[in-house]
């Protein structure tokens, strides 16, 4: 192996098995809250999750132990360097959403847009500024103006008056 | 012959101009989202459908099959000329289609991927044709038990037949029926694990899961690559298709075994994805020019692409006449059937003629129309991927953000995509398979209610599902499929240990 493991595959399939547990274990809980067994009508409401949840429960074990039994592999989930790439990449992913719920999508996709194209393209503000608008433009006229969808805005379009 | 006819009264709804330039948009918007990571067929369906939501159904399912073709062009080109599939179905087109393009054979390796492709959705479509007469008359004997047998079949053939790791398989169809009981329950009106969060109180959208699973998940898998679009140029002129289009002939055999797994895994639902890499492994494995594959032999361009494009068309069969999805796609355009108002089944095939026969004569004109316009636009789609990713990327995550949005406009809809983009990404490092989850999704609702019902109709006893000939077989079938991995588990360690002491031995 060239690269040093951040992350090994065991460990990460044992995350993942105890998390889709975690869920069929949710599942079985929120399923217990209705009747999960023969009601007036048939089957009750819980009657069908409940039993999705438990076989999800059951499958999840038994990943986990061939995850277990399989630890002594020294397979790789990620590296060091992947997961630099993959953060610098979901991080802005992340600040955009954020953004966008608060400023709406154009001013997210403008400020995400043109941040990225600055900070790891290389490119000088101006010409991202204007892509970032540019794209932003493109939107109103093809989501409100052209499909009537409208998009998500936020407090400088209520201040310049669109909607 | 009843069919011809019909057919012949699809054309005359699908040969409008309206419907032709549609099928044109789609077959370009298809075409980019097939050439651009990150955005697949699936994901640029779903991001596409709440702009049908207000058009004519037929119109719309017309504007999304043409996307569905043009994506599955689309992924082709960026596999040959970049090595990089556009799509997942187009893995194995690199094997042979990038190699022929370094040996500066670009043009004929695109020229044999679409044309076989072109020739691999024809066979499907004409399947289509001649089939669904016989499967909607088949499907109308069906009722509850039947229905809940022929989806457990459908699950139960995921398992067994696409090769992945059987358990995590089962977690991810299981997680899709889980999801899919959120919210109102359709029988009793109760809120169904909806843990006091208000925002849950609508279920959660398929729309949301396919774009965070394929979309966002998909985009960070190729930025942990790091990946450089470093590609072959390509000049598509018209003689060099010709000349390509009287080779094609020769190759006979892998035209007619790649349609044959693509209808096959199209109809049973194994997908596009399993179907290319099948028909690779049976040409590599019976033809006579097999050393050769790997290092740029047509045959290996051919075999993966028609069957992945017969899979793809083929799909749309089980998805009409039974309510089944046969791809992750087909299991989008399904939900988009139901949010339309139209009830997918054999009864769609009496009640609304017009729909499915414009559908399927449209798929014959969508698919050549598809062939010319990859051809033409090669070198435009290819310039496309020479734009820098620290601008395409991006993009592309606003492409799909909006596309969340415009779902249901709610703003925990951007969180659960984001969420399931994380998912997506875990899930496909660790061979968790994600179609099997949106199918599971989008036919959860239907099949708790076939399930239901049956349990009401023998009251709660399961050997209803072996109450007939016909239950029964469907049943013992999907049982078989899916025990088949722990037959074939035991089997190999027999064999493994029967190999082990002949050599102990010598």
């Amino acid at each position: 192996m060239t690269e040093r493991a951040l992350v090994s595959r065991t460990t990460m399939e044992v995350v993942t098995a105890l998390a889709t547990a975690a869920i069929g274990a949710a599942v079985m809980w929120g399923s217990i809250e209705h009747d999960i067994g023969w009601g007036d009508s048939g089957p009750a409401a819980g009657y069908f999750p409940f039993r999705i949840g438990v076989l999800i429960v059951l499958g999840s074990f038994v990943n986990l132990a061939v995850a277990l039994w399989r630890r002594g592999t020294q397979d790789v989930f990620l590296t060091a360097e992947q997961a630099k790439r993959v953060l610098a990449f979901g991080l802005p992913i992340l600040a955009f959403v954020v953004l966008s719920l608060f400023l709406g999508l154009y001013v997210g996709a403008i400020l995400y847009l043109s941040a990225v194209m600055v900070f790891q393209g290389g490119y000088r503000l101006l010409p991202s500024l204007t892509l970032g608008v540019a794209v932003a433009v493109a939107m109103r006229l093809i989501f409100p103006m052209w499909f009537k969808v409208p998009l998500l805005t936020g407090p400088l379009e209520a201040w310049l008056g669109l909607y | 012959m009843e069919n011809v006819g019909s057919l012949f009264h699809g054309f005359a709804v699908a040969l409008t101009w309206y419907h032709v330039a549609l099928m044109l948009v789609g077959v370009l918007l298809g075409i980019l989202v097939g050439v651009l990571p990150g955005l697949g067929a699936p994901n640029g369906v779903t991001i596409l459908m709440p702009l049908t939501f207000t058009m004519d159904p037929v119109s719309a399912i017309i504007l999304l099959t043409s996307m569905y073709w043009g994506a599955l062009f689309g992924g082709s080109t960026t596999s040959i000329l970049f090595n990089i599939p556009g799509e997942p179905s187009s893995v194995a087109t690199t094997f042979d289609g990038h190699p022929m393009a370094k040996q500066g054979l670009a043009v004929e390796a695109l020229s044999f991927a679409f044309l076989s492709a072109g020739f691999g959705a024809l066979v499907g479509v004409a399947v289509i044709t001649v089939l669904s007469g016989w499967v909607t008359e088949f499907a109308l004997k069906f009722s509850s038990p039947e229905y809940f047998a022929v989806y457990f079949l459908a699950f139960a053939s995921f398992v067994g037949l696409a090769g992945g790791n059987p358990v995590k398989t089962v977690v991810s169809i299981l997680l899709g029926f889980a999801f899919a009981t959120v919210g109102m329950d359709t029988v009793s009106g109760s809120l169904r694990l909806t843990f006091g969060f208000d925002e849950l109180l609508r279920g959660i959208s398929f729309l949301i899961v396919v774009i965070g699973l394929f979309g966002i998940g998909e985009l960070l898998l190729t930025m942990e690559e790091g990946l450089k679009f470093e590609g072959v140029k390509a000049k598509v002129n018209l003689s060099g298709v010709l000349r390509t289009l009287t080779r094609l002939p020769r190759y006979w055999i892998a035209l007619i075994r790649g349609s044959l797994v693509g209808v096959w895994m199209g109809i049973t639902p194994g997908g596009p994805t399993a179907a290319s890499f099948m028909s690779y492994g049976l040409a590599k494995r019976f033809s006579r020019r097999r050393g050769n594959f790997g290092k740029g032999e047509p045959e290996g361009v051919i075999a993966p692409e028609t069957a992945d494009h017969g899979a793809g068309t083929a799909a749309m069969l089980p998805m009409l006449a039974l309510g089944i999805p046969g791809s992750a796609t087909a299991a989008v355009m399904l939900g988009g059937l139901m949010i339309w108002g139209l009830n997918p089944g054999p009864m769609l095939f009496l009640e609304r003629p017009d729909f499915v026969w414009g559908l399927i004569a449209s798929m014959y004109l969508g698919n050549v129309v598809a062939v010319v316009l990859v051809l033409a636009t090669v070198p435009l789609f290819a310039a496309i991927l020479r734009i820098p990713f620290a601008i395409i990327g991006p993009l592309i995550v606003v492409v799909c953000f909006i596309g969340a949005w415009t779902v249901g406009a709610s703003k925990p809809d951007l969180w659960l995509a984001l969420i399931f983009g994380l998912v997506g990404y875990v899930f496909k490092k660790l061979d968790y398979p994600v179609a099997p989850l949106v199918l599971a999704l989008v036919i959860g609702d239907k099949a708790e209610d076939a399930f239901r019902q049956s349990m009401l109709m023998s009251q709660g006893s399961l050997t209803i599902f072996f109450s007939n000939p016909l239950v029964g077989t469907i049943t013992v079938l999907a049982i078989l499929l899916l025990a088949w991995p722990l037959f074939s588990m035991l089997f190999g360690r027999v064999r493994a240990g029967r190999a082990e002491k002949m050599r102990l031995a010598e």
